[in-house]
């Protein structure tokens, strides 16, 4: 029995993979999926960043969203097919009740040479707040007193 | 370990040890802490997109805060706590520590 479901794929790529080219790497993503049958209904970049924790020897990597229409049989041999992609550092296929409108908004334009390297460092801490020397002051005076 | 150390709740609870409450009557030891609890709504959809609204519910170890802090309904409760599983596996939320 066919049944088609709407279903949302993260997937997280490896910037050196990206770096060689961002619109061949994203056709050859989307393929793993329509070989499968499944209809692409949107497919944005996500975003560019800082990893939570290194994958693969990788702090930086890129998200791309793919919102897709699948026979729920296919699900299984394209798990399997991302599982065996190499561009691919981590990805999460889920089901998707219906697919925001902001999936269908143009994709900005992407520079894969603006990408910050990957061994670049982190965002500063914010700074500890001083105590405040108020309370110091207070102290000293009682301690007079 | 006595029994004196369960239920004690800061003390507030005054139906212990067979006391009366204040309006008289003896109150029941089982389900005092429930009754007083208000169902929290998420303010935000709980996605696993959604990373700041998900990191006021994980503590500085990375821990998810249970039900009786974030007050919110076995449903969403449960719907947090998958959607940050899904943000930690595919790197959007530490493990281990707040970003």
């Amino acid at each position: 029995m066919q049944r088609t479901r709407t279903y949302e794929c993260m997937c997280l790529l490896d910037n050196r993979e990206v770096r060689k080219g961002w619109q061949p790497l994203k056709d050859a993503i989307t393929a793993l999926f329509t070989k499968h049958g499944a209809k692409i209904l949107s497919g944005p970049r996500w975003d560019e960043r800082r990893l939570a924790y290194p994958m693969a020897g990788q702090h930086r990597g890129t998200y791309l969203l793919i919102y897709l229409s699948v026979d729920t049989q296919a699900v299984a041999a394209i798990r399997r097919d991302l599982q065996f992609n190499e561009s691919l550092l981590r990805w999460l296929l889920v089901d998707c009740a219906e697919v925001p409108q902001t999936a269908y908004e143009p994709e900005a334009d992407f520079d894969v040479n603006a990408i910050p390297a990957d061994d670049a460092p982190a965002p500063e801490p914010e700074p500890v707040a001083a105590p405040e020397p108020e309370a110091e002051a207070v102290a000293e005076t009682k301690t007079e007193a | 370990m006595s029994m004196s150390n369960y239920g004690g709740g800061g003390g507030g609870g005054g139906g212990m040890g067979g006391g009366s409450s204040r309006d008289g009557g003896r109150r029941s030891k089982f389900g005092r802490f429930g009754a007083r609890r208000r169902e929290v709504l998420p303010e935000e959809p709980l996605d696993y997109k959604n990373i700041a609204y998900l990191s006021k519910f994980v503590s500085a170890n990375g821990r998810i805060q249970s039900r009786k802090r974030t007050g919110f309904s076995g449903q969403n409760q449960r719907q947090l706590a998958e959607a940050i599983k899904r943000a930690r596996l595919i790197g959007l939320m530490p493990f281990v520590g707040r970003m």
